[in-house]
């Protein structure tokens, strides 16, 4: 597939500077009119997320009254008072990190390394090894569930973090080999030729040239992959077969169970509550995040 | 290419990454052709029982070729709302003199919110007892009478599991094909615009051709990931009511994790497979030849 350079022409013009419009009259109004179609559209994108905020601090008087645009006539948080004492949300925050730390580690260092041999090192089949990379992008992680449920079981690894973290670091391994291949490809070779020069061998200049100058992809590859990872919920829910190991997702779910259908105010305070964390990591890193994001999508 | 390197550390670099991947994606791809042959619960002894699985698939089971028929209409749902609403928006917002970035990460917000909390959402959203967001707002503009309980109708049920799935990621498509949009020379469009081509036709024969390679690798990422389509439908409905909602990935979960019936429920993991292999031939076969013409 000719991807990666797209990618390349997509990404470079992510960070230009818009064009500016010619200014006549008659582009002022257009443009007008053009900004208030962007705004409905843009509201009714994000309405059904503000409306979860707002339904989550009403009262359940209030809720059942039933006007979706009125502001509450209240604010309250017993709605999070209770989501609170009816989950574990603590342990499964926790959880979430330790798959989503362990699952980026593996990403970003597996993936750094597959890029180097590729591209830097590169040898005979580099172009087979490409090849089956592509595979797992096209792929449906579904496939994957019902063999690794059984080599787990025989391996004992079910009900482990490995058990997650496994299928998720494998299945965003080709994106992440193929994003730090193709930033490779612009470190120019006489850096590598004076380095060997000098008498690094490849170890020596994978540590000191190549793995310094890749942070800015590491920074994307993470911040891509985080936001899947944590969010996972097909592995976790295949694999994790205790409460104690049970990720946000998972958790979330639970929990809603529990209170049955009828205290939809207090569910409501736990989808934010769940949600809250990534939310306020997307907008506080926004334009990184909103370029790793399309970037990473090319690139798959 | 490094002038000083040897096999071995071409394979020190090589084989952490490729073995991983080869247990974790490779190695079950293979382990589902094995097993697809096989009559198998997991806990007695495999029966070699041949292509037995694929020919009752194709031939006998009426819930996999209306799950085929469901996953059709879901992937086209969601391109619509992903690929077109994503055309849209991007258009407009090329137009827009402020707030694009603004716009660009309000619409990219979904994006970062679990299926779960999707899901959640969604059920409230479509509920008509107690009353939910879509059936108030219909209250509220006077359409009280066509007030609905979306996911219990068979009939509405498959296009309101579509529907937040393109809601979803429909700003990750806008943000590419925007990106794409940008790169186009402002001044060949100015001078068709002098030559008297209209809105319409400048677009046609100048910004969609120019954009067309990111058009194609969109469509893939959006088609392929449409036919993965899994934790919404599952959460929301679990492919009910009967199985007007069922998707061949919600239809392969349940075969293997609730009948525990893995031998067939590799048949149909394969058949998915297959499916995302042609689905991403046909696109570049279509989109290819346009570009040719």
């Amino acid at each position: 597939m000719s991807t990666l350079s797209l990618h390349r022409a997509t990404s470079a013009s992510a960070t230009e500077r818009p064009q500016p419009t010619s200014r006549r009259p008659k582009r002022n109004l257009q443009s007008r009119i053009t900004g208030i179609i962007v705004a409905a559209i843009v509201i009714v994108q994000v309405y059904p997320l503000a409306w979860l905020f707002i339904t989550s601090v009403r009262t359940e008087q209030d809720f059942a009254g039933g006007n979706p645009f009125a502001f509450p006539t209240q604010i309250t948080f017993d709605n999070y008072a209770r989501a609170f004492a009816n989950g574990n949300l603590g342990l499964n925050i926790l959880n979430s990190l330790i798959v989503t730390v362990g699952a980026i580690v593996v990403i970003v260092f597996l993936g750094m390394m597959g890029a180097y041999a590729l591209q830097v090192l590169g040898f005979r089949f580099s172009k087979f090894v490409r090849g089956l990379f592509l595979i797992g992008i096209i792929v449906p992680v579904q496939v994957a569930l019902v063999p690794l449920f059984v080599d787990y079981a025989q391996a004992g690894l079910l009900n482990t973090y490995q058990s997650i973290i496994i299928p998720l670091a494998g299945f965003a391994l080709p994106t992440s080999v193929y994003l730090f291949s193709s930033f490779y490809e612009y470190i120019p070779s006489e850096i590598y030729e004076a380095a060997s020069l000098d008498g690094a061998g490849p170890y020596r200049i994978f540590g000191q040239i190549t793995l310094p100058l890749s942070v800015n992809t590491m920074v994307t590859v993470a911040m891509v992959n985080s936001i899947f990872i944590w969010n996972d919920f097909i592995f976790a829910n295949t694999f994790v077969l205790t409460d104690g190991l049970k990720t946000i997702p998972l958790g979330l779910q639970n929990y809603i169970g529990a209170m049955g259908k009828v205290d939809w105010t207090a569910t409501f305070a736990a989808v934010c509550v769940s949600i809250t964390p990534l939310l306020l990591v997307f907008l506080i890193l926004n334009r990184a995040m909103t370029y790793s994001l399309a970037s990473g999508a090319t690139k798959g | 290419m490094l002038p000083q390197r040897s096999r071995l550390s071409v394979l020190i670099f090589l084989i952490p990454p490729l073995a991983l991947y080869g247990i974790a994606v490779l190695l079950p791809i293979f382990q589902s052709l094995f097993l697809s042959f096989f009559d198998w619960d997991g806990i007695s002894p495999m029966t070699f029982v041949g292509a037995e699985n694929y020919i009752t698939m194709l031939t006998g089971d009426t819930v996999f070729w209306k799950a085929f028929g469901n996953t059709l209409g879901y992937v086209a749902i969601c391109l619509v709302l992903q690929l077109g609403g994503a055309l849209i928006v991007a258009s407009l917002l090329t137009l827009l003199r402020r707030g694009r970035e603004v716009v660009k990460t309000l619409y990219l917000l979904p994006a970062v919110i679990s299926t779960v909390a999707i899901a959640f959402l969604f059920q409230r959203v479509y509920s008509l007892d107690p009353v939910g967001l879509i059936n108030q707002v219909l209250a509220f503009i006077g359409l009280g009478n066509v007030q609905h309980a979306w996911l219990s109708d068979v009939s509405t049920v498959l296009a309101a599991v579509s529907i937040p799935e393109g809601w979803r990621f429909t700003g990750l498509y806008m943000l590419i094909i925007y990106a794409a949009l940008l790169a186009v020379p402002a001044e060949l469009e100015e001078a068709a615009k002098i030559d008297g081509a209209s809105w319409w036709q400048t677009f046609w024969r100048i910004r969609f051709p120019y954009i067309r390679p990111v058009w194609i690798t969109t469509t893939v990422l959006a088609t392929t990931n449409a036919l993965r389509g899994f934790d919404i439908p599952y959460l929301l409905t679990n492919g009910g009511p009967g199985q007007s909602s069922e998707l061949l990935t919600t239809y392969m979960y349940k075969t293997a994790f609730t009948s525990t019936n893995y031998g067939y429920a590799s048949a149909i993991s394969v058949f998915v497979v297959i499916e995302c292999l042609v689905a991403v031939g046909i696109i570049f076969l279509i989109l290819r030849r346009k570009a040719d013409a």
